[in-house]
């Protein structure tokens, strides 16, 4: 198993972790971390909270298992660029946010240290689907391409 | 190629029917053993028992969005009060440090039927000792506008009780789901903040 593999299994996992974490919580308790960052209108505020959960925990689980990968990637990609547009503006605005409300009420991270770890796991995204022949190692579509 | 793709069509469909039953289900299960905060004699409550709406608060009295929540809620039932019935109760956020011991003040002084004097004043004066890093001397204040009998309070603060009802409300609200304050249940629906709370209320 390659390091690449490794960081595609990691990238899923945060993203299974978090969107599970919201799905079992009230989708108030998210909807009330969006209007924090004060950037989508109602009812846009309401259905982001209902469903990018949802987006969060599939895309976590296809980059895991390593079906559809590329497709998944780029989806985990656009969902970490709105995570830095949406907590960069926070910061520069000085919106009093305590913490991000990423990860529910299971990890407590504040914004500065958000950016930081979502900027590096962009990087790392965006070189997985770079190097797409080695990420796709020991995955469904690696099992699918092999069969025909 | 047409037959792997269809596989993995198949498999994609299986793997997010999986996930929705799973999420849904558990979801379910929580709901079944947990469906709406239960009414305990702890609670301070206020408004008409018999009222058609029902509304229980969890707070914390450090909490800025608490404070204005109170005032809504205030002004809701003074305008509103056969039509209305609050019940309120304690969730501490750890990151405040001094809300712990502004809510055994108000426990304390709602044994001398005093809680609702204290727990306005608490609110209203929020802004003069939430950053404060000895917050005393404004309690003593605020527990002395409200006429609270100190040799009581004395006593009471020293009841391991106070604690455990506290610590009991926080428990019962972290089992409903609740990770941030304030948040209400109006006729068993939940609702995070003051912007969601004047919504449902308009």
């Amino acid at each position: 198993m390659n390091a690449l593999v490794l960081i595609r299994i990691l990238i899923g996992t945060v993203f299974i972790v978090s969107g599970t974490e919201k799905l079992l919580s009230p989708y108030q308790n998210f909807l009330y971390v969006i209007q924090g960052y004060q950037i989508l209108m109602p009812p846009l505020d309401e259905w982001e909270a209902r469903f990018f959960p949802w987006i969060e925990l599939m895309l976590g689980i296809f980059v895991v298992l390593g079906l559809w990968t590329q497709w998944a990637l780029r989806g985990v990609l656009v969902s970490m660029t709105m995570f830095l547009v949406v907590v960069g503006q926070a910061v520069l605005r000085n919106l009093p946010i305590g913490e991000c409300g990423c990860f529910g009420e299971l990890i407590s991270i504040p914004l500065p240290m958000i950016l930081l770890m979502d900027s590096f796991l962009w990087i790392y995204t965006a070189y997985l689907i770079i190097r797409i022949e080695r990420t796709v190692r020991f995955s469904l579509d690696e099992y699918f391409s092999k069969e025909k | 190629m047409d037959k792997n793709f269809q596989k993995k069509k198949i498999l994609t469909i299986l793997i997010v029917f999986s996930c929705v039953i799973l999420i849904y289900g558990i979801k379910s299960l929580k709901k079944h053993f947990s469906p709406y905060p239960p009414s305990s004699a702890s609670a301070r409550t206020k408004g008409n028992p018999r009222a058609a709406h029902k509304i229980t608060e969890y707070m914390d009295f450090q909490c800025p969005a608490c404070a204005k929540g109170a005032e809504i809620l205030h002004t809701l039932l003074k305008n509103n009060s056969k039509e209305y019935y609050l019940e309120v109760k304690y969730f501490p956020l750890d990151m405040h440090i001094h809300s712990m011991r502004a809510a055994r003040y108000a426990e304390c002084a709602a044994q001398q039927g005093k809680f609702w004097e204290v727990h306005d004043l608490l609110f209203s004066k929020q802004p003069e000792w939430r950053n404060l890093l000895n917050p005393e001397p404004v309690f003593t204040e605020i527990l002395k506008t409200a006429q609270v009998n100190p040799q009581k309070l004395e006593s009471c603060l020293a009841n391991p009780q106070v604690n455990e009802v506290i610590a009991k409300n926080k428990e019962e609200g972290k089992t409903l789901g609740i990770q941030s304050t304030p948040t209400y249940f109006i006729n068993g629906k939940m609702i995070v903040g003051t912007v969601n709370l004047e919504k449902e209320l308009k």
